[in-house]
């Protein structure tokens, strides 16, 4: 059951479990609304000798959907994810050692890119992997009568005209990544950029109030 | 059938528009007046380009009216690691007709016909090239049919041959290749698709075709390759003809070549034709 | 170093080729060259060569979409275009190349799918859009998408006739596929996490620390694709945008310019 909003201008409920799983090195489980995703982090460990980089570390996401073979548009996911990750990664750090990233669909209802984004955030920092910054993705629609709504649902997704996905760093607000569909104006994407520039805030706080309860759990 | 998890897919059964053309019921009879106006022994007219892929070692573009085959030579590189050592080189040739290029839409993946074009072209090439020169490495062609309208082979042999020697490859000669149509008594040059001669129909004897690779300053037959059933006499016919035509594109070829970045190269190459001749004989 | 080398004309608003950081390079067009196929393209961006082939086939729509055809673009990076690319199943890249295709398609709506329809729940057309890399000097999403939409222009679906329950074809009479929306893409590159600059060849893609592709139909954008890379701030995004509408419009001409001179 998705549990009703006070307005189009929040971001539905979002919760987090790590340590579900016992082998892996950071993961965690990401709810947001009815949408979640389970992200499992590896590494830095050993990598395969054709996919070995001298000065740095191979970054590798593999995007399993919830059935089926993963087809063309898992793997432009998959890309997405893994470019998002390359660029806020250390992979300095660990040059000729693999970081690799699976990321498991439990549920798509709506903003499930974002979803990905953040559980991929989370698990990494579960994993302690150095990073450059954070980064939190946002998703929002805009609907037939041009209003803007933020976190939608499938539903929402499928009746609005289009639907944008941005994901910030923590540094200096900038974009990181961009991915939409449907067709708007500019002016549009601005007003889109920018409120999901100010909820992008509430799920920085988010990792921040995990993070924090995860370690005072641990003490 | 299984579905290709790395294409986007269409629905799965589809047919070609020309499936349902209402056919016309009308023997097609070859006789010396060509539909395009040629003579028997005339060829299409020839665009050549040399150099046409840059990322390439050598590449190179022919037309042959509305045949149009582009080729691009890579190597010598490291051989597979599955190949054992040899101290003579490996040419890899992988021919592909364009999903586009026929009436009816080819796959995505080689079938039997290409493959079969593939082992041709190199039994076609192999012998015009110096494959001592490059020994525990492996040159790859790769030939792609944009558009077919008859004597593909004939053309990607041609186009092949500028694209080696564009890239430099060490040769002993240029291979042109040439098609002929038989037709009772009628031998029809560079055969168009609707002239050219197609095994499934049920054929008199003397119905055939005939592609010749052959190697113009060395006078020499490089590979040789004919269907259907045709009489001893017919062949020797048509295969003088091919022969003849061939020499006549040489000319063309060579001046492909000197107007291309590897003309320096190419000269250096043919001196070391000479050369060979000098230790051979 | 090599790379010291390439960083220098980048700092100076110059780059290897001359080019200054906002121009295209030269953009070749050809329409209506394979005759085999239904609708056909070559674009040359610079080295960059693309060529697009419609094949157009008949066949079952589907149950739940009884008046909708199909359009199915596949992007072939064949071995022959580049060193890096191997005979066999597609790459990775090639799979996203077809699905970024397959969503220009889709959000700009360029084809309306309801026009393939040839007999309601019985007979559809379905174009193969096979675009073909011929050459790979980089950017290959805009030339993709340019010959795409030029090959689009060109087609010409042969008549269909139904007589009592038999469809008959055809192939002299033809008509013009619609056309409804022309979605033209732009690629900017970033280099250095600051300097940006359009339309990369090859060796700077392989210098560049992200890249942005804008697709721009009418005065509407339909895709903004930056798959990670360096952070921009959105008044960098705000000048894509304008370069990409300038570049519209100056491909729009291209492709009428080429339309006529080939009705001619």
């Amino acid at each position: 059951m998705e549990i009703p909003r006070s307005s189009g201008f929040q971001l539905r409920h979002m919760m987090c479990e790590f340590g579900q799983l016992s082998r892996p090195d950071g993961d965690v489980t990401v709810f947001q609304g009815d949408t979640s995703v389970t992200t499992a982090v590896y590494g830095p460990g050993e990598v395969r000798m054709n996919k070995e980089i001298l000065n740095k570390a191979t970054v590798e996401t593999v995007f399993k959907p919830k059935s089926g073979l993963p087809g063309c548009a898992e793997k432009m996911f998959e890309r997405t994810l893994r470019n998002t990750c390359e660029t806020f990664l250390l992979a300095a750090l660990h040059p000729r050692s693999s970081i690799s990233i699976i990321v498991q669909e439990i549920q798509d209802s709506g903003s499930f890119l974002s979803c990905c984004v953040n559980s991929c955030c989370l698990a990494l920092l579960d994993a302690s992997v150095a990073m450059k910054f954070l980064v939190a993705a946002v998703t929002c629609a805009i609907d037939s009568e041009e209003c803007i709504i933020l976190d939608p649902t499938v539903k929402q997704e499928k009746d609005s005209c289009a639907v944008l996905t941005f994901v910030f760093e923590n540094k200096d607000d900038s974009i990181l990544a961009v991915y939409t569909t449907g067709s708007y104006t500019v002016q549009q994407f601005q007003q889109c950029s920018q409120t999901c520039g100010e909820a992008s805030k509430a799920v920085f706080d988010f990792y921040r109030t995990s993070i924090e309860k995860k370690l005072s759990k641990a003490t | 059938m299984p579905t290709d998890s790395r294409r986007l897919t269409g629905p799965e059964e589809t047919k070609s528009p020309y499936a349902y053309v209402k056919q016309k019921k009308k023997l097609q009879v070859l006789t010396g007046k060509r539909h395009d106006g040629r003579s028997p022994e005339t060829l299409r007219p020839i665009f050549l380009k040399a150099d046409v892929v840059s990322q390439a070692r050598g590449s190179a573009y022919i037309e042959q009216d509305n045949t149009k085959v582009m080729c691009a030579v890579y190597g010598p590189r490291e051989v597979g690691r599955k190949e054992d050592f040899s101290m003579k080189g490996i040419i890899n040739c992988v021919f592909k007709y364009a999903t586009f290029s026929c009436r009816y839409r080819r796959s995505y993946q080689q079938d039997s016909e290409e493959k079969d074009m593939s082992v041709q072209l190199l039994d076609a090439l192999e012998p015009a090239v110096c494959m001592h020169k490059f020994p525990k490495a492996q040159v790859d062609i790769y030939v792609t049919v944009l558009q077919n309208d008859g004597s593909a082979l004939a053309a990607a042999i041609t186009c092949a041959s500028v694209a080696l020697a564009n890239a430099g490859v060490d040769m002993y000669d240029l291979v042109a290749g040439c098609s002929v149509r038989i037709a009772d008594n009628l031998v029809l040059v560079d055969p168009t698709e609707s002239e050219e001669y197609k095994s499934q129909d049920d054929n008199p004897v003397n119905h055939g075709s005939v592609t010749l690779g052959y190697m113009p300053s060395l006078y020499q037959v490089s590979a040789i390759t004919s269907k259907g059933e045709i009489e001893f006499e017919v062949i020797k016919k048509a295969i003088n003809l091919c022969g003849n035509t061939s020499q006549t594109l040489y000319p063309v070829l060579q001046k492909c070549l000197n107007n291309s970045r590897f003309s320096l190269s190419l000269r250096f190459s043919l001196s070391l034709v000479r050369y060979h001749f000098c230790v051979q004989f | 170093m090599a790379d010291d080398f390439k960083y220098g004309p980048h700092e100076k608003d110059v780059r290897p080729d001359g080019r200054e950081l906002g121009e295209f390079r030269r953009t070749v067009l050809n329409i209506g060259c394979i005759t085999t196929a239904e609708g056909s393209a070559l674009v040359k961006l610079g080295n960059t060569t693309i060529m697009c082939g419609i094949k157009a086939e008949l066949a079952a729509p589907k149950p739940a979409e009884p008046d909708r055809g199909f359009i199915v673009p596949n992007v072939q990076l064949t071995p022959l275009c580049s060193p890096h690319f191997r005979p066999g199943p597609p790459s990775e890249q090639a799979q996203v190349m077809s699905q970024f295709i397959a969503e220009v398609i889709k959000n700009s709506g360029c084809v309306d799918c309801q026009n393939l329809c040839v007999v309601p729940g019985k007979l559809v057309w379905v174009l193969h859009c096979d675009l073909m890399c011929l050459d790979y000097d980089g950017n290959v999403y805009d030339t993709a998408v340019l010959a795409l939409l030029a090959a689009f222009r060109n087609t010409r679906l042969p008549h269909v006739e139904e007589k009592e329950e038999v469809p008959e074809v055809t192939m002299d009479k033809t008509c013009s596929l619609i056309v409804s929306s022309q979605p033209v893409s732009s690629t900017f590159s970033i280099f250095d996490d600051r300097i940006l600059f359009v339309d990369p060849t090859v060796e700077e893609e392989g210098l560049a620390t992200g890249m942005v592709t804008v697709v721009t139909v009418g005065n509407k954008l339909c895709m903004v694709h930056k798959p990670g890379g360096s952070p921009l701030k959105s008044e960098q995004l705000l000048t894509c945008f304008d370069r990409a509408f300038d570049r519209s419009k100056e491909v729009l001409r291209l492709i009428e310019e080429t339309i006529l001179s080939v009705e001619r």
